[in-house]
């Protein structure tokens, strides 16, 4: 990691790819069994953009666009507003009222993308 | 108009500062109250008045105020209220025996033209002579109250009256007794503790209050009227309305663990002294400047002449001579030019030339119904209102004639009224919680923002704050674990001495084990800015940026920890402070930890810089290394713990939390990591309990309880969310006990 200007989302996303292969994050594949994209901006939505899938059919997180077809619904974030609905201290409805995340796809499936899904991370 | 719609016109009524249009009773608590917080300003414009004493700003003597104004001169006799005084006064009230009434009525309907706004605004005689006193107990307690607030003005003593029965609960009285005497330090500022005191018994004998008397436990039916003139004092005294409740909770906490608010106000007078009310909310005005600036007070005033204008310029546009004519639009322009305020619903004339200054200092108070407005006047847009018209046009059709009569038959008051009317009608409860929705989370906003600038939070009300050695008890009070507790004292330490490096530490460790990085964070750079060089500083910085996920700060912080040591410095190089690559460091800090093995230090340092990388199995080795060398070391056994757990070891991160919690039975951060490896393995009932106890030991760890929020939800227990959104740690302990 040569790259100081890495994301906070990057660590999330990595724990939420361990995570998926434990016994309680098989559970979640099973539970919600779509697939989202994730495009995680630094500072403003749209620009410079890192894009994350979220695999909940196969219990996969992978970098880069989805290249099974079309995911369930896509989603736009600024680094820290990932952060912050991921764990709990933003509602993902008002998040999209204030347009701090953007949603394409089907909306039931967006509705599906809740704070639980994501495991926490533990503090020194 | 009936007692209840005055106290429940709204749902603002309930909520202090912000007074919302269809909250008239608030409204005239803010033209009452509000005037005499705005003295000081006046008093600066008053020449006469140069010689007010400089230490009672905030509180001006309010009779230089009155003999500075025109027409006070019957406000002195009011000062003397014996013989001459009262026979005036029961003259006047036998003359004028309805006169409040009907200004306050005419308050209610909103339709006041200007001459009336000014006996509310300035200390007239209009609003000082005692109310008529008969009619429904409501209406005679609601006006009485009205004389008792309206004599703070003049300093006037206040008349005990015989009043007939009003049927006040025990609550009730409770109630009144413990505001009417804070208010009244309030309102008195500048007076004698025996004059308050007068103040306060002619008002409780006049209620048939007994002064000593103390009911215990909660209060049932609070009279409304009262409460909301508390809530407005407080509003008043801090511009940055929803700030205030952060004070008013904590407030009302510390007072709901007394139970007596005249012990509260007493021992907080030996404290501070005779000044301290005044100096403590000099204090508190200036923490609050700076809110105002951020919320850009003078801003949406602007801004509502703005959004006028635009409409007086789109109606414009309309060729209509009729319509050109039509008093609406001169209205519009009006207002647009400022000539016209829109004040609390009613449209008044501005002074001509200095409209922005008066609307300013008129506005410096709470935030008022014109802020609101301006508000969502901006949220809504102004296309949306011109909007609103071209429809109404449309319905009349070609009958353009019909509307524009119907305008011009309307007198501009009963356009002001009707609109009032709708707004009151249809959306003010909608709009005030928009509103009050939107300041907190602009308080929010800001508390984070400051928080994330590194911008410490200090607690309201702090007990220790006078302590004659915080420091000492802040040690002693950490090492029992009492990490609240000693958070209290170590920030009345550094509020003593700003520069003592070893005060802000240990409050940032305090913090860091009460599981608040943010805090911690702040907390640390303070301490880092008085000693540079400190080791142990460096290095909580860093890890509290890495829980924090900021990696650039976090390998900042760790690199200075190896250039500022005494045995690892000479392995820095000063090109690399330049551009910190990860690698770099790591290389040398494995250098550093193969110079000397025995130092659990660098062992520590090394195991943090892996979480950074998320080299877990590393990080791992390295805290194992580093507790060998100290078996004892709690927060050592925490970090291995939350290494395992992040790297999805979560059974084995709840062997290591537990011997940290063998050693620190306190160690908050523990309980929460605890709650949080059950979580992620699925088991939310036990995360659950493991939260509630973490959050028990530290009522402000937000990352505890937003995690209960999601175990709850995902253990189906939603019946528990109300007392986790309110924060009712007595039910939620009760239910999940670990």
């Amino acid at each position: 990691m040569a790259d100081s200007t890495k994301l906070k989302s990057d660590a999330l996303l990595e724990l939420m790819k361990q995570h998926l292969t434990t016994d309680a994050g098989k559970q979640i594949t099973k539970k919600i069994g779509l697939v989202y994209q994730i495009n995680i901006a630094p500072k403003k939505i749209g620009f410079d953009e890192v894009t994350y899938v979220v695999d909940l059919k196969k219990g996969e997180v992978t970098k880069g666009s989805y290249e099974g077809g079309k995911p369930d619904a896509t989603f736009s974030f600024k680094d820290d507003d990932f952060i912050k609905i991921a764990t709990g201290k933003m509602n993902p409805q008002l998040a999209f009222m204030r347009g701090a995340m953007k949603v394409k796809g089907s909306l039931s499936a967006a509705q599906k993308f809740t704070p639980d899904i994501f495991p926490k991370p533990s503090k020194m | 108009m009936a007692m209840r719609e005055l106290v429940t016109g709204g749902a603002a009524c309930a909520v202090p500062g912000s007074s919302s249009s269809s909250n008239p009773l608030g409204a005239l608590a803010n033209a009452i109250i509000g005037s005499s917080s705005k003295t000081q300003e006046r008093l600066q414009e008053i020449p006469t008045s140069a010689s007010a004493p400089s230490d009672s700003r905030f509180y001006p003597d309010t009779n230089d105020h009155l003999t500075a104004l025109p027409g006070s001169e019957f406000g002195n006799s009011l000062l003397q209220p014996h013989a001459q005084g009262s026979e005036f006064l029961s003259g006047f009230r036998s003359a004028n025996q309805s006169g409040f009434a009907d200004a306050w009525d005419e308050i209610q309907h909103q339709n006041q033209i200007p001459p009336h706004f000014d006996q509310f605004h300035g200390p007239g005689p209009a609003a000082l002579p005692q109310p008529t006193l008969d009619g429904p107990p409501q209406r005679v307690l609601s006006s009485f109250l009205h004389s008792f607030v309206g004599s703070s003005h003049g300093g006037i003593p206040f008349r005990p009256t015989s009043l007939p029965l009003l049927g006040l609960s025990e609550g009730d009285k409770q109630c009144i007794r413990d505001r009417s005497s804070i208010m009244a330090r309030h309102f008195f500022a500048d007076k004698s503790e025996d004059f308050i005191n007068a103040q306060v018994n002619a008002l409780l004998s006049s209620l048939e209050i007994d002064s000593d008397a103390r009911v215990k436990g909660p209060l049932p039916g609070r009279s409304q009227e009262l409460e909301d003139y508390w809530n407005e004092s407080q509003g008043m005294v801090r511009p940055g309305a929803p700030a205030v409740d952060g004070w008013i909770t904590e407030y009302s906490q510390h007072r709901a663990a007394h139970g007596d608010p005249d012990a509260w106000a007493h021992s907080f007078e030996q404290q501070h002294g005779a000044n301290g009310w005044a100096s403590e909310f000099e204090k508190e005005r200036s923490q609050l400047a700076s809110i105002d600036q951020m919320r850009g007070v003078n801003i949406p005033n602007f801004e509502a002449m703005e959004q006028t204008r635009m409409l007086a310029q789109t109606l414009a546009q309309n060729n209509d001579p009729k319509f050109q004519n039509s008093k609406f639009l001169q209205f519009v322009s009006k207002m647009s030019r400022g000539e016209l305020i829109i004040d609390d619903n009613q449209v008044k004339p501005a002074a001509s030339g200095d409209w922005a200054a008066e609307y300013q200092q008129q506005y410096t108070g709470a935030p008022t119904w014109a802020d609101e407005f301006a508000h969502n006047q901006l949220s809504r847009g102004p296309e949306q209102w011109v909007n609103e018209f071209s429809t109404e046009r449309e319905q009349h059709g070609s009958v353009d004639d019909q509307w524009v009569n119907e305008f011009s038959k309307l007198h501009v008051d009963d356009w002001a009224e009707e609109f009032g009317q709708q707004v009151g009608e249809n959306s003010a409860d909608n709009w005030a919680n928009a509103y009050d929705e939107f300041m907190n989370e602009q308080l929010a906003a800001k508390q984070r923002s400051d928080a994330s600038r590194g911008v410490y939070v200090f607690s309201d009300m702090n007990p220790y704050v006078g302590h004659p050695n915080p420091l000492k008890e802040g040690q002693e009070l950490f090492r029992k674990g009492l990490l609240s507790e000693a958070v209290l004292a170590l920030e009345a330490e550094v509020l003593k001495n700003p520069e003592n490096a070893e005060g802000w530490r240990l409050l940032g460790i305090a913090h860091a084990e009460n599981d608040d990085d943010q805090q911690a964070i702040a907390a640390m750079m303070r301490a880092q800015e008085a000693d540079p060089a400190n080791l142990e500083v460096l290095l909580s910085l860093g890890v509290s940026h890495t829980n924090e996920l900021e990696q650039a700060a976090a390998l900042k912080y760790l690199y200075g920890w190896l250039r500022n040591h005494p045995k690892y410095g000479t392995l820095a190089t000063p090109e690399l402070s330049e551009s910190l690559y990860y690698a770099d460091v790591s290389r040398l800090f494995i250098e550093a930890s193969q110079m000397f093995p025995e130092d659990a230090d660098v062992h520590i340092v090394l195991g943090v810089l892996y979480n950074l990388s998320r080299e877990y199995d590393k990080a791992i080795e390295s805290f194992q290394t580093a507790l060998k060398l100290r078996p004892h070391d709690y927060s050592l056994w925490n970090k291995l713990g939350a290494t395992k757990a992040n790297s999805v070891q979560s059974a084995d991160a709840i062997l290591a939390y537990q011997q940290a919690l063998d050693l620190k039975p306190n160690y908050v951060r523990a309980w929460a990591n605890m709650g949080i490896s059950y979580a992620n393995q699925g088991m939310y009932e036990e995360s659950i309990r493991y939260y509630v106890r973490a959050l028990a030991m530290n009522p402000k760890a937000d990352n505890a309880w937003q995690y209960l929020r999601i175990s709850l939800s995902s253990a189906s227990r939603k019946d528990m969310l109300e007392a986790c959104d309110s924060r009712n740690l007595d039910v939620l302990q009760k239910e999940f006990p670990l």
